[in-house]
């Protein structure tokens, strides 16, 4: 009986810690977006909320995914935030009146349709995840 | 012990609920969407001797739980429109009251230029105006050297208006700015009207002008924000002297002649590592008048307050943090003495069950008491014709658990 809880409990703690897979993440844009490409720190005062346009006056919408490793990669890699430092940014601007929360979207797939059909919005998703109707920007 | 049951099914329920209520609420109203979201907490604090924050904490008490809801929505690309609704329990401060916590127009011409005006929350500092929001922080409570839950009402929002933005500065980085001006709303619930209820009782509300402003500079340095806040108050009112307090039954007024407060701070935000430090000063200068008894006293205060903390997180779930808060309530007077400052040292362990829902369990080892007029925590056991207590003992150690959600 010891052992066995000993080893719940082990899983249980490995669990907290185990590091997710990594994916391949791409930005998106609606087509209308005037660009094919973006910089980290561009992409990053989008992604906070303290940018909604981009250089030359581009007007951008971001779209978030709930949870997940691509979530997770994307913020790591290009806004260099925890989830939970990120969330607690968004929420910062709600609950003082600065701002509202991006809209926040399941799976992939339903980023893609969400931004392929919306004027200025921009996303981010798996590379392997199929992107037709929306442009790839480069992230510089 | 029925208390005890009360509190514990409270904490159950406060602790269930987040998981029953996670979504984002949003409605359409005349054809615009309209967003919803709420955050509150629960905490249980249990101290070895001095009761804190007007809980019973020596028993332990759970009688210290928040609620806010707020709704917005986006009328145009540059307008925008939203109210949020605030209520709390702490001890004997506050007992459920429901009160607008924020309610603005807020217009964005530009990113470098914006106002709103109404009912709005007021920047001072990295957190004066998001204190109440749980789930932001490391800590179960906030340095109270200078974020004093029980004073949270003399600066907390301001009706009036702001004038804000944000300035890049190209390879400089960035400054946001903000400067505000108005009336400071009344808060009779405040710590300050609690400690010296024994003297008086307020009749008209203590409240005044207020305007000030806050600068932050986000540094070409990755992750480092350093900045510069100011307030000057002017708020006046009327009451009339308690039994026990030294002018018995007499009407008086009180006149804020000055009240100004600068504050400093800076934040190093990287990876899992998070550091803040800030600097505080706040200089009164209260007259009392006492008509009847041909009396007028000045009374000035020179607080200072500061802390560093420093919180890194091991994990998705977990962070780990310390602060050490300093507060002197009047920096003239010797700050050895119990009765005149509060230094806490305080080590916490936040755990994130899910993206909305935390627990915080958190250690505090407090070394003196403050003055009974700095209203900072420890009311009752002021000795003399004004308390009904029996003395402070000048160490204090808390254990605090607070769980929070927010969606």
């Amino acid at each position: 009986m010891k052992r066995l809880l000993y080893v719940l409990l082990l899983a249980a703690s490995a669990s907290i810690f185990v590091a997710p897979a990594k994916a391949q993440v791409i930005v998106i844009a609606n087509p209308g977006v005037k660009t094919t490409e973006i910089s980290k720190n561009d992409l990053r005062d989008v992604f906070t909320g303290s940018a909604t346009k981009l250089p030359g006056g581009v007007k951008v919408v971001p779209i978030l995914l709930k949870a997940g490793t691509v979530h997770e990669e994307f913020l790591q890699v290009y806004i260099g935030k925890s989830d939970a430092a990120y969330r607690a940014g968004w929420r910062s601007m709600v609950f003082s009146g600065d701002g509202s929360m991006p809209k926040t979207l399941d799976s992939d797939a339903a980023v893609v349709e969400f931004v392929a059909h919306n004027t200025g919005a921009i996303g981010y998703i798996s590379k392997a995840t199929p992107h037709e109707g929306v442009k790839v920007l480069a992230v510089k | 012990m029925n208390r005890l049951i009360v509190g514990t099914v409270a904490a159950l329920t406060l602790g269930i609920s987040p998981a029953l209520i996670h979504a984002q609420y949003n409605f359409n109203l005349a054809g615009r969407q309209v967003q919803v979201h709420s955050f509150g907490s629960q905490g249980f604090a249990y101290s070895n001797d001095n009761s804190y924050l007007t809980m019973n904490t020596s028993q332990g008490s759970f009688n210290f739980d928040d609620l806010g809801v707020n709704l917005s929505t986006q009328i145009t690309d540059k307008f925008r429109v939203g109210a949020q609704g605030y209520t709390r329990r702490l001890g004997e401060l506050n007992k459920g009251q429901v009160t607008l916590d924020w309610a603005q127009a807020d217009y964005r011409f530009e990113p470098w230029l914006g106002v709103r005006g109404g009912k709005v929350k007021t920047v001072l500092g990295l957190y004066n105006n998001l204190q109440d929001v749980d789930s932001l922080f490391t800590w179960a409570l906030l340095p109270q050297s200078m974020y004093p839950i029980d004073l949270r009402g003399s600066t907390i929002a301001h009706y009036g208006g702001d004038v804000y933005g944000k300035i890049p500065l190209r390879k400089y980085g960035k400054v946001d700015y903000t400067v505000y001006g108005g009336e400071l709303p009344s808060d009779p619930h405040q710590g300050f009207l609690h400690a010296l209820r024994t003297i008086f009782t307020e009749k008209t509300p203590y409240t005044g002008s207020i305007y000030g402003g806050d600068l932050k500079w986000t540094t070409p340095l990755k992750g480092f924000l350093a900045g510069a806040s100011y307030m000057a108050q002017h708020p006046s009112g009327s009451g009339v002297g308690a039994p026990t307090g030294p002018f018995p039954g007499q009407p008086f007024t009180w006149d804020s002649k000055k009240r100004q407060i600068s504050q400093f701070y800076v934040r190093y935000l990287v990876k899992g590592l998070h550091i803040d430090g800030e600097y505080h000063r706040d200089y009164r200068d209260l007259s009392i008048r006492v008509p009847s008894m041909n009396q007028l006293s000045d009374v000035q205060w020179n607080a200072r307050s500061w802390y560093i903390s420093g919180a890194y997180r091991l994990s998705r779930r977990i962070e780990v943090g310390s602060y050490y808060s300093f507060f002197t309530p009047d920096q003239n007077v010797d700050t050895s003495l119990p009765g005149n400052h509060i230094y806490d040292k305080v080590a916490t362990a936040r755990f994130d069950l899910k993206s909305f829902w935390t627990v915080k369990v958190e250690g505090h080892f407090i070394d003196g008491y403050g003055a009974i007029d700095s209203a900072r925590g420890f009311y009752d056991g002021f000795p003399g014709p004004s308390s009904t207590g029996s003395g402070f003992k000048p160490q204090t150690n808390m254990f605090l658990v607070r769980t929070g959600f927010s969606f």
